[in-house]
């Protein structure tokens, strides 16, 4: 590649940087961000916000080009002034943004863009004259993104513990409203990590975070590379590892309302419906590859559904109406019906659009989520379901005097539904189900001409992954006590699909990290929540161009790349004559598999 | 006794009859090749026996009933099995499941049994995964070891008509279908798979349909062969026969010129 091409491609890295810069800027993430201390009081949220953007720019001007079949890594001396110039650019926008507020004084910017205050201006000049704030901005991104584009030319296996630590150290500072109550309630001191003044991690502490996970990283991924090479772990000793992670898990999600108090342990409750919501749509879209996007239908029939059959009552102009049924069925009693009344409901969905596929399912399944909306909020439904008013007096669902209204409480009530959503998954995947369900995505017709019958196979999904996720709705319903058709607009179906896209279709941990990162984080940073739709759409962007499969993909995907290597050692062995061919290798393969 | 029979069918699209009143006849534990010029009709024919399409006229009758209107799990369940002429496979799946999914017809296991690991289930779960280990093993170490777990479109192109081969195997026909099994592999290959035909039959006691271009193959393994053009049968018989049929080298070569 030309030099001026290298060029070119460097600045336009830098420009995309700039207008994300000035774009955050603009809309008020920035200024909303200043006050999230990271570490110390240096780091804020909203200065790694300025910087991520020259950072990652930084990152892309050396990636490796691949030209005329052959690839192009830059090289040290080539990649830090790219890096430089990238950076700079990113920089030097927002200084010349600075400089024309300025010249234009910043009360008339604020009349066509309302979040450029003088508050802005000031985290963006850093309390400096513009001029010199341009040059800080521009020297500044020069250094980060000379620094991104170093960091890309680091060796892989040193890259990969390093990102480990620096996104574990991130992690714990944006989790720094609950750590440091866990720890608290732990009995252990938290003052060495986290500042109470500042709120975010200490410098020393965020040191050591960093200095940790990496080193724990690398020596996670030697260990592997080392037992690839040699015999691997006995199935007894993997399996003895497998129950030893399970038990500790469960321990933690067993004490985990008590370490975080009540507030932390309501949003780890919309984490559990968002996740029910999120297991149920990961049958349709990601293991039989439909995609549903009127998935809000089954959680708004899990939820009015169990009103119903507990005899809620209709909120009307006048008071309280009657129940349509006076059942007064108990939570425990209600949810087999509604489990089944849910399958029933994705069979009569699945029903006229067995046909479809791709886009046109899509729009048709959209069209049914809105038209359970529209008969939520109906006169005609009135009676039954409440109309616009809702439903309220759902009786509690207690189990010896416990009545799982109480955060801290409905917690465990969600993760035994969870944990039993995700084996009911677990074991459907692994099975000749789940292979007829990737047969299907993978090839219809091929599926069909393999046995598998496809409206059987379509059905038994929308049934399934509705029974899933009508459990999320019927959740929600006993939680508060009352409904209301706000709670079931498309958005929910919109986050959900996200969920699960996000983690990885058919992927279980996928859908659990999903729910955890769209929910939880919004929940728990509440600058986060303001900014929701916004991260969510460039979350999603962003895993759709960077990595398609998802966060933590399903294991089908993950497997390929361990297996090449396998595979590549295997061949390499016999080249180098130390073993026979192919036949060594099945043996070998037998004896793993 | 014959095991598949075909009369008289007859597929339009539009107004193109790409089957026109075709007659075919393969016995229990034939090998039978069909040729033809490109466009002559021959996978539409292996579509219309496998019930991708519905012919317009005549019957297929197989093992003693007639398969029209069955849909394409139904033929399969009955014992037809089938490659196709582009490999299709499932690329994501690994070696191993896609010739699993091939035995989904003789498994029965529903939801109730395998969120419950039912023991019916669970032998049954092993079973599947025996007969597909079974299959592949047909190709020596070709499919087999470590092979098992590499996903489906890391193999190579030869490798990918084998599996195609194995997951229909695994599907327990008693009729196999072989569409082009030869198309674009190596001449070592090509007598490879040539020599794997007669040993499906023998070994596995199969009763073989295949469409083949390439006329070494034909004459390796054909009991008998059937030359059509413009959905119609022009010949039968055996390789020499139909070698030498005026009518099977004017629909390949063209009419000799008059004069």
């Amino acid at each position: 590649m030309s030099g001026s091409a290298i060029v070119r491609r460097a600045l336009r890295a830098g420009l995309v940087g700039a207008v994300i810069v000035v774009y955050l800027a603009l809309v008020g993430m920035i200024e909303r961000f200043q006050v999230r201390n990271l570490i110390g009081t240096q780091v804020t949220l909203a200065r790694l916000l300025i910087a991520a953007p020259a950072f990652l720019a930084g990152l892309v001007a050396a990636r490796p080009r691949i030209a005329s079949g052959r690839v192009e890594q830059p090289t040290l001396p080539q990649a830090w002034p790219l890096g430089a110039l990238t950076g700079a650019v990113a920089g030097a926008a927002t200084g010349v943004l600075m400089l024309i507020w300025d010249a234009i004084g910043i009360d008339s910017v604020r009349n066509v863009f309302p979040n450029a205050s003088p508050t802005l201006m000031s985290i963006l000049t850093f309390g400096h004259p513009v001029v010199l704030a341009g040059l800080i901005l521009t020297a500044g991104g020069a250094a980060v993104g000379a620094a991104g584009s170093v960091f890309r030319l680091l060796q892989f296996r040193i890259r990969r513990p390093l990102t480990t630590g620096v996104v574990t150290m991130l992690i714990l500072a944006l989790l720094q409203r609950i750590v440091p109550t866990a720890l608290f309630e732990l009995g252990l001191a938290s003052g060495w990590l986290y500042s109470p003044i500042t709120g975010g991690l200490t410098w020393p502490g965020a040191l050591l975070v960093v200095v940790a996970a990496t080193a724990a990283a690398w020596f996670w991924a030697e260990r592997r590379r080392a037992s690839r090479a040699g015999p691997e772990g006995t199935p007894q000793g993997r399996r003895m590892t497998r129950y030893v992670a399970l038990l500790a898990i469960a321990g933690v999600l067993a004490v985990l309302p008590q370490l975080i108090g009540s507030v932390f342990s309501n949003i780890l409750g919309d984490v559990g419906i968002y996740l029910l919501m999120g297991l149920g749509l990961n049958i349709v879209v990601g293991y039989a590859g439909m995609l549903h996007l009127g998935n809000v239908a089954f959680f708004a029939a899990g939820a009015y559904l169990t009103a119903v059959l507990m005899s809620a009552v209709p909120v009307t102009a006048l008071g309280q109406g009657h129940p349509a049924l006076s059942w007064h069925l108990s939570f425990y009693a209600a949810l087999p019906l509604v489990i089944v009344l849910a399958a029933v409901l994705g069979v009569l969905i699945a029903g006229p659009v067995l046909r479809l596929r791709g886009d046109y399912l899509a729009i048709v399944t959209l069209g049914f989520g809105q038209i359970v909306s529209v008969l939520l909020q109906s006169d005609w439904l009135k009676p039954v379901l409440g109309g616009a008013q809702g439903l309220t007096g759902i009786a509690p669902a207690p189990i010896a005097g416990v009545s799982f209204r109480n955060p801290q409480t409905f917690y465990y009530l969600m993760v035994v539904l969870c944990v039993a959503a995700i084996y009911v998954s677990w074991r459907l995947a692994e099975s000749r189900i789940g292979r007829a369900w990737n047969a299907m995505r993978e090839d219809e017709q091929v599926a069909e001409a393999m046995g598998i019958n496809t409206v059987r196979y379509k059905l038994l999904a929308f049934a399934l992954g509705g029974a899933i996720g009508s459990l999320s709705g019927a959740l929600f319903a006993v939680r508060i006590g009352s409904l209301t058709p706000t709670s079931f607009e498309l958005l929910v179906s919109i986050t959900a699909l996200a969920v699960v896209i996000l983690g990885g279709m058919g992927s279980i941990p996928g859908v659990v990290v999903g729910a955890l990162a769209l929910i939880g984080l919004p929940g728990l940073l509440s600058e986060f929540e303001d900014y929701r739709l916004l991260i969510y759409g460039a979350a999603l962007v962003a895993i759709m161009i960077l990595r398609p499969q998802g966060l933590i993909p399903n294991v089908r995907t993950a497997r390929e790349l361990k297996e090449e290597e396998i595979l590549q050692d295997a061949w390499s062995r016999i080249y180098a004559g130390r073993e026979p061919a192919p036949a060594a290798v099945g043996e070998a393969g037998k004896e793993r598999g | 006794m014959s095991l598949l029979e075909v009369r008289g069918l007859t597929k339009r699209f539009g107004g193109l009859a790409a089957l026109d009143g075709l007659d075919l006849e393969v016995r229990e534990g034939e090998i039978v090749s069909v040729i033809g010029p490109n466009g002559a009709g021959k996978t539409t024919l292996f579509n219309t026996i496998t019930g991708l399409y519905e012919p317009d006229e005549g019957d297929v009758v197989f093992d003693g009933r007639s398969i029209v209107g069955l849909r394409p799990n139904q033929i399969t369940r009955l014992g037809i099995a089938r490659t196709f002429q582009t490999v299709h496979l499932f690329p994501n799946m690994s070696v191993l499941e896609n010739a699993m999914v091939g035995q989904h017809s003789r498994s029965r296991s529903g939801v109730f049994a395998t969120v419950f690991r039912l023991p019916g289930q669970r032998r049954e779960e092993e079973r599947i995964r025996e007969r597909a280990r079974d299959a592949l093993g047909f190709f020596g170490t070709r499919l087999s070891g470590y092979r098992h777990d590499q996903p489906a479109f890391t193999l190579s192109y030869a490798n990918r008509r084998r599996l195609e081969i194995a997951r229909a195997l695994a599907t327990e026909p008693k009729l196999l279908l072989l569409d082009e099994p030869t198309a674009g592999m190596n001449p070592r290959e090509t007598l490879e798979v040539t020599e794997q035909i007669g040993r499906l039959r023998d070994e596995r006691g199969l009763t073989i349909l295949v469409i083949e271009h390439d006329m070494r193959v034909v004459k390796g393994v054909s009991d008998r062969v059937v030359a059509c053009d413009y959905g119609r049968k022009i010949a039968e018989g055996t390789y020499e026969e139909v070698a030498n049929d005026p009518q099977v080298i004017e629909a390949y070569l063209g009419k000799k010129a008059v004069g």
